[in-house]
């Protein structure tokens, strides 16, 4: 453009205004579809029918605290932090990815700045109790639609380092802590993953060392694989940090326990003998500044041990309420857990936004025709696109009321429900974060060569989520840990003879069931059906996953590396678990829904979810819970239930509740974003 | 049952002169300052339709007989209506009224309003959705309806909600005045021509053969200025009103203001308060949500679920308060509603919730809004849906 002259780039005026001029005569009352040389924007509002009402159908996925999203939608909207740009006459917020990794950790900072003082993280660490729990949640999920790097960093000071103070602190810490963490007068961070150490964090090898004489415990990174990694907050902001820490006392190491240290001044200058190096750029998630931390000998007052799990008395003797090590590490772990229950919902809405963009653009994106010079296609007319994607909206509806229920058990927790909340908060972190990897992935590729801009958000969004199968606990492990609990309940029932209670598994103390010998459309959409053969899969792979066990044990191989040869079966088992309460959850909410046009849409999405799930599981093929006719006859219903929600398409992803200016200009009208005027303006 | 009286009120309140290519469409109540009757709506919404299809119409120009563009909705005329039949006679009205809008938001010919004098409630549903909006220094931009018991309608959710930060928020709310450089600064209008200047401009536009954006919007510029935004516009208190009307809860946004104003005499802020303590309390809560559901809503979805609020205002079961605002500043002239609940702190979110729901009456439906898909409707327009 620059090289362009005055007189050059008026003639080109010129030359578009007449343009203009002869293509508008032609457009303008065209009563229509005409066939024109020139592709034009048909937005899907105009000709898609929405059947059901999207106000509530956005109230089943959503729940709670609609408006305070919809404040906090407008918040971002509204304010210039949030980088608006216009696209095709509509304005769409997102952080500028051009921005270095530094600019991007400034601006999330900055943003962080406007929500405090717009009151948005007003209570959340001085009122407690399921009301505040929820907003938290929703506010969490609202801001990780704008940008996961600015959920993630919130997260880490309220829910990591904020809940840390609140779960392991007693009352000093907690009135020393938590108003200043609310207000960010300090900034927080986790230290607990070392170079060396991540899932497993009993080997952690930095080490606390009580001083009676002053009072302190020294604070010591003893070796190179002892620093702290990836602390979020670490390498720009953050002024104090939980660090996990082996403790020794008089020469015996009581376990890791965690500690407070503070980082730097108010200032900003790092503290003496600490050392902070930066992660470097990463393939997302640029805006939060991870750090290493080495502690070269720290002293910290006795108090900073953050002692309701156990306490260190001024003369270095060892109190613990919880007696057994392993109870006592355990108890260490539970912020991890609201970790994954923001992950996991976090994961669900980024599946929404890759959905409501990819299906948008397969509603208004044409190619090829199927009769010679009549109108190209709509991608989502062809059946192969409602195979890629409507499954996928499918699955999402289901996950996204499977993480609802997480959320309720979660603020409604008990100690006698923790076990549960850990089991399923584990098996839900690992499936809806790989459901979300690979949805984002679908969109790409459904959106085409569009689907690269980083505009256009799916492909950028593989990026910015892809950590999500990592943190707060690796999927695999997540999913062992899942069928280790299952095990567990397996042989406490059969040792005991005891029925099985607990994380739904009461069914199995029924007879096994029988699957229909013909499997009509009737049956195949039947609930019963579904449920009954989605819990054969678990009910069996659990059965032949304690066989496997209990004879590797006879055979003399020990119970870990039991574990580790029985992988196939585990992980097999802990997606049948994850995928069964799923199920659960999804038709327990369709069941709220009254009779209408709603109810039938959200029965065809269960019923498309269930037989997708059996489709592309090859256990049920390999183990005959379904014979190769039966499984051609899920297949074929698959199909048949994407045609049938194809007229809901649009529906369903505006149901999603994302604001359009938090989608993509790919969703909207995407020729008139990509003209020649909106490049060169 | 058409009477005399309403077909010559059809005729006569929309005046229409032909010139070339060019239709100008004439508010004709200039007693009433040209406030929006149902024939009035009618014929506009007729003329509308057929100038759409009518390919020797490329440009449309609404302007206002007299000293004000329009005043609003003819509501006194609506109330009559309810209290002799029932609401759903006086509702009859916005489903014309707001159909008219979305017919003029997602037009596909340019439509040029000239927003001479005053310019509120309905009257900005009549331009505000269209293309070009010109103020004047005579123009006087308010939507006044919190003080008169309702809330900011004709799709106002919309295009209130999408002014910069919070402005919109303070418009709605609190019923504010704005001059035509303010509405110029913040969006509303499009164009500032001198009111000496008008003339001349709808001359130049009368000899236009295109329906082109940009040529349209070319020939408005030869006329338009920059206007002088006054030092106490309340455009340059944006940021303060951006940290106030940010604000989640009404209560909030009170509170906000308070704490500015601590300390130090500034009329605005006071005045700012008192409109928000002076208006229905209902309204206020009802009109906050509104425009904040809208920020995130296309224009049809916003006349909707405007649509079913105003419903709900005019059955009157869940509020009273249209009526009283009616009687106190329409029909007694008291300028003393009494709102009921009087206090904002009485009105839960269960009750704001309520307004917003389908309307509890098997006969009666959701606005049915007219099918666009048979047009090619310009960008600006497809942005809006």
């Amino acid at each position: 453009m620059s090289s362009e002259s005055p007189t050059d780039r008026a003639s080109r005026r010129t030359r578009i205004l007449s343009n203009h001029l002869t293509t508008s005569d032609l457009q303008v009352g065209g009563n229509s579809l005409q066939s024109n040389i020139c592709l034009s924007y048909s937005p899907p509002e105009l000709h898609e029918k929405i059947e059901f009402e999207v106000r509530k159908m956005r109230e089943l996925l959503d729940v709670h605290n609609l408006q305070d999203r919809d404040w906090l939608f407008g918040l971002m909207m509204q304010s210039k932090l949030f980088n608006p740009q216009e696209k095709g006459g509509k304005v769409f917020v997102m952080p500028d990815f051009n921005h270095t990794k530094e600019q991007q950790r400034e601006m999330t900072m900055k943003r962080i700045e406007y929500l405090l003082e717009r009151g948005v993280f007003d209570g959340w660490l001085t009122t407690r109790g399921p009301e505040t729990e929820m907003r938290k949640f929703a506010f969490m999920e609202t801001l990780g639609i704008f940008d996961q790097s600015l959920a993630i960093k919130i997260g880490v000071h309220f829910f990591l380092w904020g809940g840390a103070i609140q779960f392991f602190g007693t009352k000093r810490h907690h009135d020393k802590w938590l108003r200043d963490t609310e207000t960010y007068r300090i900034k927080g961070c986790f230290a607990m993953t070392e170079l060396g150490h991540g899932s497993n964090v009993r080997g952690i090898e930095t080490v606390a060392t009580y001083d009676p004489k002053t009072d302190e415990f020294v604070i010591t990174t003893p070796c190179e694989s002892a620093q702290k990694y990836w602390i979020g907050g670490a390498a720009n902001h953050a002024t104090h940090t939980v660090v996990f820490s082996q403790l020794n006392i008089n020469g015996r190491n009581q376990g890791v326990h965690a500690f407070i240290v503070q980082l730097r001044d108010f200032d900003g200058n790092i503290c003496p003998n600490i050392r902070i190096a930066d992660c470097g750029h990463k393939i997302g998630l640029n805006g939060v500044d991870n750090g290493r931390i080495w502690f070269d000998n720290v002293r910290i007052p006795r108090e900073n041990l953050l002692n309701s799990v156990a306490d260190v008395t001024p003369d270095g003797q060892y109190k613990s309420a919880i007696q057994d090590p392993d109870q006592r590490f355990a108890a260490f772990l539970a912020p991890l857990t609201s970790g994954r229950v923001t992950i996991s919902l976090s994961a669900i809405y980024s599946a929404q936004i890759g959905l409501a963009i990819a299906i948008r653009y397969a509603l208004s994106r044409r190619a090829f025709s199927f009769v010679p010079n009549e109108p190209e296609v709509l991608l989502l007319d062809y059946p192969s696109h409602q195979r890629r994607l409507l499954p996928l909206v499918a699955k999402t509806y289901a996950m996204t009321c499977a993480g609802n229920y997480l959320k309720k058990m979660y603020v409604k927790r008990t100690p006698e429900s923790n076990k549960t909340i850990h089991v399923v908060s584990s098996g839900f972190k690992a499936v809806l974060t790989w459901h979300n990897m690979r949805t984002l992935q679908e969109c790409r590729e459904a959106c085409g060569g569009q689907g690269l801009k980083t505009e256009n958000q799916v492909g950028h969004l593989k990026g910015e989520y892809d950590v999500q199968s990592t943190f707060e606990g690796d999927n695999n492990v997540l999913m062992q840990q899942v069928s280790k609990a299952l095990l567990g309940e397996f042989i406490a029932a059969k040792k005991k003879n005891k029925p099985f209670k607990g994380l739904g598994l009461e069914y199995m103390n029924e007879p096994w069931p029988v699957i229909p010998s013909q499997l009509t459309s009737d049956i195949l959409r039947s609930s019963n059906f579904q449920i009954t053969t989605l819990r054969l899969r678990e009910r069996d792979l659990l059965n032949r996953f304690a066989a496997e066990m209990s004879q590797h044990q006879s055979s003399g191989v020990n119970k870990e590396y039991a574990f580790a040869l029985g992988y196939q079966l585990a992980e097999d088992l802990g997606r049948a678990f994850s995928d069964r309460i799923i199920f659960e959850t999804f038709l327990n909410d369709e069941g709220t829904v009254s009779t209408g046009p709603m109810k039938d849409v959200v029965g065809k999405l269960r019923s498309l979810y269930a037989l997708t799930c059996m489709e592309e599981d090859a256990a049920f093929l390999r183990y005959g819970y379904l014979s190769t006719e039966k499984a051609a006859a899920v297949r074929a219903e698959v199909a048949k239930l994407c045609s049938e929600l194809r007229p809901h398409a649009l529906g369903l992803v505006s149901s999603f509740g994302v604001p359009g200016a938090f989608l993509s200009p790919i969703a909207f009208n995407w020729i008139d974003s990509n003209a020649w005027s909106s490049s060169s303006a | 049952m058409a009477s005399q009286n309403s077909v010559m009120a059809y005729n006569d309140q929309v005046l229409v002169e032909e010139k070339s290519l060019t239709r100008i469409l004439v508010l004709n109540r200039p007693k009433q300052l040209n406030a929006l009757s149902y024939p009035m709506i009618s014929r506009l919404l007729d003329l509308f339709v057929a100038y759409e299809a009518d390919p020797n119409v490329k440009l449309i120009i609404l302007k206002g007989n007299g000293r004000a563009f329009c005043a609003g909705g003819d509501v006194a005329a609506v109330v009559h209506d309810i209290r002799k039949a029932n609401w759903k006679s006086g509702a009859q009205f916005f489903t014309k009224e707001f159909t008219l809008n979305y017919v003029i938001a997602t037009y596909t010919k340019p439509q040029v309003s000239i927003l001479n004098g005053i310019v509120m409630g309905g009257g900005n549903g009549v331009s505000m959705h269209g293309r070009f909006r010109v103020a004047t220094e005579t123009s006087v931009f308010a939507m006044p309806e919190t003080a008169l018991g309702l809330f900011p309608d004709i799709g106002a959710s919309y295009f209130l909600s999408r002014l910069p930060g919070f402005f919109g928020e303070y418009v709605g709310l609190t019923g504010a005045r704005l001059d035509g450089a303010e509405m110029l600064a913040c969006g509303l209008a499009t164009h500032f021509v001198p009111a000496t200047k008008l003339s001349l401009l709808e001359e130049a536009l009368y000899k236009v053969d295109s329906s082109d954006s940009n040529i349209i919007s070319a020939i408005i510029d030869c006329y338009s200025q920059q206007p002088y935004l006054k030092d106490q516009s309340a455009y340059k208190r944006l940021d303060v009103i951006d940290r106030c009307f940010s604000r989640k809860t009404v209560e909030d946004i009170l509170s906000a203001l308070e704490r500015e104003s601590m300390g130090k005499a500034d009329d605005w802020i006071n005045n700012t308060i008192q409109s928000l303590k002076k208006a229905s309390p209902t309204s206020l809560k009802i009109s906050l949500r509104s425009i904040r559901e809208g920020r995130i809503q296309g224009v049809g979805q916003c006349l909707t679920r405007e649509f079913r609020m105003v419903c709900h205002f005019m059955e009157g079961k869940l509020s009273k308060d249209f009526f009283e605002g009616c009687r106190a500043i329409l029909l007694d002239k008291d300028r003393n509603p009494k709102w009921e609940p009087a206090r904002l702190e009485l009105i839960s979110e269960g009750m704001v919730e309520q307004f917003f729901s389908r309307m509890d009456d098997e006969e009666w439906d959701d606005l049915k809004l007219p099918s666009r898909s048979n047009f090619v409707l310009p960008r600006h327009a497809i942005a809006k849906l």
